[in-house]
């Protein structure tokens, strides 16, 4: 019983201390014309399925990262799509004329430049890669 | 036979691997202002044992006749404000010939996230997939559920030109979010497509086709993760004009609705969804002389799974039925002419980014005659068959 309750109490911690650490693995960065300081998860969901234009009163435009851990991590924890799934919705919108695609660069290096000298620009970067040059959201 | 038939599929591989390779997503300025260039081709072959399918004489031999394309510019001019135009190709068969037609071309001024306008020719938002039933690189089926997306008669709804309200709400005590769209226009169908082709039969020969519809779509992305449903409704006033034995002829709405309600599932790579499509349809046709009152009930369900990154599996039951007043026979769904039950294998590789192919098998019971046409058609087949077999191969790229 005793042992029950142990290996209950470690699988626990051990799937809390991984989630923390999925989430902990990406950052949320933005262009400093952006007012916002922190942003929620269905803002960032809201922002990157493009229903939404705006954060705190700053227009904002998304910045995706094409491919990478992080770019896996960041899909799966916020928008709740894989990367096959996000590119079709991407293009069924862009196909229909509904939306334009969003821009996506290949490294965090990139994305990091596009964001620091794009208007408005929202993107993720992978927690441990430098951001000079751009604010990093909190996200709540 | 063989022979041949491996040589085109290849061929069609390497020049989508090719022009996939040179013709990445583009972009250009306008003074300040960029603008995207998107583009799409598929190459499809169909073979069938039974009835000749969707124009193309597949029985027996098989049709390399399933081509498309589309081609479109788009740019923000504001944050609020946008423009786009989009030319899609295609030939199926006898049906689209090659005639290139305006896709859409929109104007859309998106004032808040709840609130959007556009206008000019639009795609029309009805059920999961009216607006994107031919763009084939954003499904894992080659055929979507014929029962309510068939592509031979893409034209009856795919666009309208006139104007959307469009908007999504997202509502409060995490009760999900909830999307709409209100729509009105003029739907205008191409004389090389596949009503015009059922009357042509019949000796009837197509001048216009078409007129006002108006509807909406509502969805509502509820608080279980994953699960969205959601109901269109769109009625129409159809005008036909055409010749008949050399006469000028005419056909216009009575009354002419559809209902649609779906529901999507999404968990991880898995995806299941359904539809159910009512569609009445009553027409004065011949000047006068008769009236044809049809009712058709379609219904699917699909699943597919994503089951590594460039692997995807899919199946559907996809099922219709067709009664009609002209001919008076036509009440018994039992009878393959009044019905068309489809059962789906398929599946999907992603050669690249930008390149696909597809292989998909089709089980079907019936080959549903009604007012118009279902996939089958009597120049194309003498005399029906009850089943018919079909391999559906498509490749393709978009970028």
């Amino acid at each position: 019983m005793k042992n029950k309750k142990l290996f209950c109490t470690m699988t626990a911690l051990v799937l809390f201390a991984s989630l923390q650490a999925f989430a902990a693995d990406v950052k949320v960065i933005a262009n400093t014309s952006v007012s916002a300081s922190s942003i929620s998860a269905g803002d960032i969901k809201d922002v990157f399925l493009l229903d939404k234009d705006s954060l705190g009163g700053s227009h904002v435009e998304p910045v995706l990262a094409r491919g990478g851990a992080a770019h896996e991590a960041f899909l799966k924890e916020y928008l709740g799509k894989n990367d096959t799934a996000l590119q079709a919705f991407y293009r069924s919108l862009v196909f229909t004329g509904k939306a334009s695609m969003p821009k996506s660069l290949p490294s965090d290096a990139e994305v990091v430049a596009y964001v620091a000298k794009t208007k408005g620009a929202v993107g993720y970067v992978s927690s441990g890669a430098p951001t000079e040059g751009v604010k990093t959201l909190q996200v709540k | 036979m063989k022979h041949t038939f491996l040589k085109y599929i290849a061929a069609g591989i390497l020049t989508a691997l090719t022009v996939s390779i040179s013709l990445h997503a583009q972009e250009f300025k306008i003074g300040p202002k960029a603008v995207q260039v998107h583009g799409f081709a598929t190459q499809g072959f169909v073979y069938t044992s039974g009835n000749n399918w969707l124009t193309m004489t597949t029985n027996g031999d098989g049709s390399f006749g399933m081509t498309d394309m589309g081609l479109n510019a788009s740019s923000q001019v504001t944050n609020k404000f946008r423009i786009g135009a989009q030319v899609y190709d295609h030939n199926l068969g006898q049906l689209g010939q090659y005639h290139p037609d305006l896709d859409w071309a929109v104007a859309d001024f998106r004032v808040k996230p709840w609130l959007g306008f556009r206008g000019g020719k639009v795609k029309t938002t009805f059920g999961l997939y009216t607006d994107t039933q031919d763009l084939d690189s954003l499904h894992i089926f080659s055929l979507m559920p014929q029962s309510i997306y068939p592509i031979d008669m893409r034209d009856a709804s795919i666009a309208h030109l006139g104007g959307d309200v469009y908007g999504k709400v997202r509502l409060s005590h995490n009760r999900g979010s909830f999307e709409y769209t209100i729509w009105s226009g003029h739907r205008s169908d191409s004389i090389y497509s596949g009503y015009p082709l059922f009357l042509l039969s019949k000796g009837t020969v197509t001048k216009t086709y078409g007129g006002l519809q108006y509807g909406y779509d509502l969805r509502w992305n509820t608080p279980a993760k994953g699960l969205v449903v959601g109901a269109s409704r769109m009625s129409q006033d159809i005008v036909g004009t055409s010749t008949r034995g050399g006469l000028p002829n005419q056909e216009h709405s009575v009354k002419d609705w559809t209902n649609q309600f779906y529901g999507q599932y999404t968990h991880r790579n898995l995806q299941l969804e359904s539809e159910f499509r009512h569609y009445c349809r009553d027409e004065v046709v011949r000047n006068g002389v008769a009236e044809d009152k049809g009712n058709m009930k379609s219904w699917y369900i699909a699943g597919t799974y994503q089951v590594m990154k460039k692997l995807a599996l899919g199946s559907y039951f996809s099922h219709y039925t067709v009664t009609d007043t002209f001919p008076a026979m036509a009440q018994d769904t039992s009878l393959p002419s009044n019905h068309d039950y489809d059962k789906v294998i398929s599946g999907r590789v992603d050669i690249n980014r930008f390149v696909y192919v597809k292989a998909e098998g089709h089980f079907m019971d019936g080959y549903g005659q009604g007012p118009f046409p279902n996939g089958f058609y009597p120049q194309q087949n003498p005399t029906f068959v009850p089943n018919t077999k079909a391999l559906v191969l498509r490749t393709g790229f978009s970028f």
